[in-house]
């Protein structure tokens, strides 16, 4: 019965904790391939004729796998994948080309694999000019001479600086089309010279700084996904959180005086909280405390409202400077070997974008957190129903140690218990009866 | 040891696949037919995916890929020797010829179907939604360079 077969051999690897090797079942399962499939995503432009090569890593110079395509350029691969603790596996559904979409009723039709790796490999392009620049930058690395030092060269001689070690970037060479791009790209960022009939390259930071720049305009123009937004724009901005208490008596609104009332939070800027849950535990917190602090004053009509007020709101172009800045480190963190980005971020400093409002802020931002700070240990005695962690802890050490307390009085025996309550008051010590009369 | 270049070989036809991405790990790579007695996706309404696998209720969320992109589900093949148009071109140069291995396309597939217990999963926090959605978006913003390039040469 092909019904039981199926539901039985396999489960038996299905299960995460069940080794592979005790598929020792008596219904038999395909046998492992050797080679696991591996999934890819590609550009479509991509021609057939790309190929999968091995090229320095323009950041680490290690080698990393690029996928080449003479016709459109040249692609980097992504690996996504979850944390290991998560556990993901592929299933693969294949419906082969001829069948139409009615998969249902014709089950025989549908195949399927599964591949416990969980990676996904994304293919991305990549502006050649990155690959090229641990080449173009060498110079500067090795003698630490200056920028007139640095001589015209061929691409030729440039690309012999790039680490030949299981480097197939003379192979790629050999393909007129990318060779033309990969030397169209560097024209891009160098100043060139010709010299007879070929052209010689000389890396100009400057104009690195400002194509570098225009990418980052790019990328920060477009909106910035949403996460990244998040954690970089919005934390770095986010000021201090100030919570103004207000009580409505009846009608009037009556507002604290702010500086006794209000109570100054750092916010978190590391923890992967949304701005609006940092407020709501805020919100609960002080409400929670609130008892506790105006008791006196509470009665059953009262209704507290507590306003989340910013210590500072970040203005629209600060927050596009923040995000361009964000944009250039990304770009400079993933493709800029660290010593020429050190370089570059010096450059960008002297270039003709402004960032100082930016800093400004960033300054003012600085003060104003570390003034929330120290207020917040000052203040401290108001956030006492603040569930902190350590709070926590120590909340719970404290009531394992009296149910151990517990557990030992329940195990004494009876005897010894009843003993406990005798009354000896009054009585004659033991030792009166061994006195001499 | 260094690793080979590969090449990419599509047969004529290609089967259409759906990639399911499942919430606990399978010790097992390769063919596991026939799956229609535990494997029966539903889908609602609203376009969200339901299965039960193993007793447990699984929820899926369909991501098309753009299209600008496709899928495929490779497999590497045993290196062969050199192709021919490789070796005509290395007879030129001195260094030794390259070894050259492929990767079979199996099958290609437009969607992705990533799968969590119970829950439906967050977009923000995982990393295949966001792959999809977001670093797409930020690798073409970031190394996008041929269309003017392209332009000012023409």
């Amino acid at each position: 019965m092909a019904r039981t077969r199926s539901t039985k051999a396999a489960p038996a690897p299905k299960k995460a904790s069940t080794d592979s090797k005790s598929a020792s079942s008596k219904f038999a399962l395909a046998p492992q391939s050797e080679n696991p499939s591996k999934l890819f995503i590609l550009p479509s432009k991509a021609a057939s004729d790309a190929r999968i090569v091995t090229l320095p890593n323009p950041r680490h110079s290690r080698p990393a796998r690029y996928l080449v395509c003479p016709e459109t350029g040249i692609y980097e691969f992504t690996k996504v994948a979850a944390p290991k603790t998560t556990p993901r596996s592929w299933l693969i559904e294949t419906t082969p080309a001829s069948t139409g979409a009615d998969t249902e009723k014709d089950d025989t039709q549908l195949k399927a694999e599964t591949s416990t790796g969980q990676e996904l490999y994304l293919a991305t392009a990549i502006d050649p000019l990155f690959l090229s620049l641990p080449a173009l930058a060498e110079i500067k690395t090795s003698k630490g001479s200056g920028e007139q030092k640095r001589m015209f060269l061929t691409s030729d001689d440039h690309f012999e600086k790039l680490p030949e070690e299981s480097s197939h970037l003379s192979e790629i060479l050999r393909c007129p089309k990318t060779r033309a791009l990969i030397e169209a790209r560097m024209g891009a960022i160098c100043d060139t010279v010709e010299a007879g009939d070929e052209t010689m390259f000389r890396l100009n930071e400057k104009t690195l700084v400002g194509v570098i720049l225009d990418k980052a305009k790019k990328m920060s123009k477009g909106g910035f996904p949403l996460s990244m937004d998040e954690k970089f724009v919005k934390k770095a901005l986010e000021a201090p959180i100030l919570v103004q208490k207000r009580e409505m008596k009846g009608g009037e609104l009556v507002t604290g005086p702010p500086d006794t009332d209000s109570q100054v939070s750092t916010p978190q800027i590391e923890s992967t909280e949304s701005q609006s849950t940092v407020a709501s535990t805020e919100t609960t917190a002080s409400s929670v405390s609130q008892p506790s602090t105006a008791a006196t004053s509470f009665s059953e009509g009262q209704v507290t409202t507590d306003s989340i007020v910013s210590a500072m709101e970040a203005s629209p172009e600060i927050v596009q400077l923040q995000r361009l800045r964000v944009a250039f480190n990304f770009i400079c963190s993933n493709y800029v070997a660290p010593t020429l980005a050190a370089q570059l971020q010096e450059l960008l400093a002297t270039s003709s974008t402004d960032f100082s409002p930016l800093d400004e802020y960033h300054s003012k931002l600085s003060k104003l957190r570390a003034d929330a700070v120290t207020s917040r240990s000052t203040g401290d005695y108001s956030r006492k129903h603040d569930r902190d962690e350590e709070e926590d802890e120590a909340r719970a050490e404290k009531k394992r140690k009296l149910e151990e307390e517990k557990k030992k009085k329940a195990s004494e025996s009876r005897g010894v218990r009843e003993l406990k309550k005798v009354n000896t008051k009054g009585m004659k010590k033991m030792s009166d009866f061994f006195k001499k009369k | 040891m260094s690793q080979p270049i590969l090449s990419l070989k599509t047969n004529d036809e290609t089967p259409k696949a759906v990639a399911n991405i499942l919430p606990c790990r399978i010790h097992h790579n390769g063919p596991i037919d026939p799956i229609s007695a535990y494997w029966k996706p539903t889908t609602a309404d609203d376009g969200t995916k339901f299965a039960y696998f193993r007793g447990r209720k699984l929820q899926g969320k369909v991501i098309r890929l753009p299209d600008q992109c496709r899928g495929v589900v490779v497999e590497r093949k045993k290196d062969e020797e050199p192709l021919a148009d490789v070796v005509d071109l290395v007879e030129e140069g001195d260094d030794p010829p390259e070894r050259v291995g492929s990767m079979q396309v199996t099958a290609e597939f437009d969607e992705m179907v990533v799968w969590e217990h119970e829950n439906m999963n967050d977009s923000t926090g995982d990393p295949y939604i966001r792959s999809m959605e977001e670093w797409l978006q930020v690798a073409d913003q970031i190394h996008s360079y041929q269309q003017d390039d392209d332009a000012t040469q023409k």
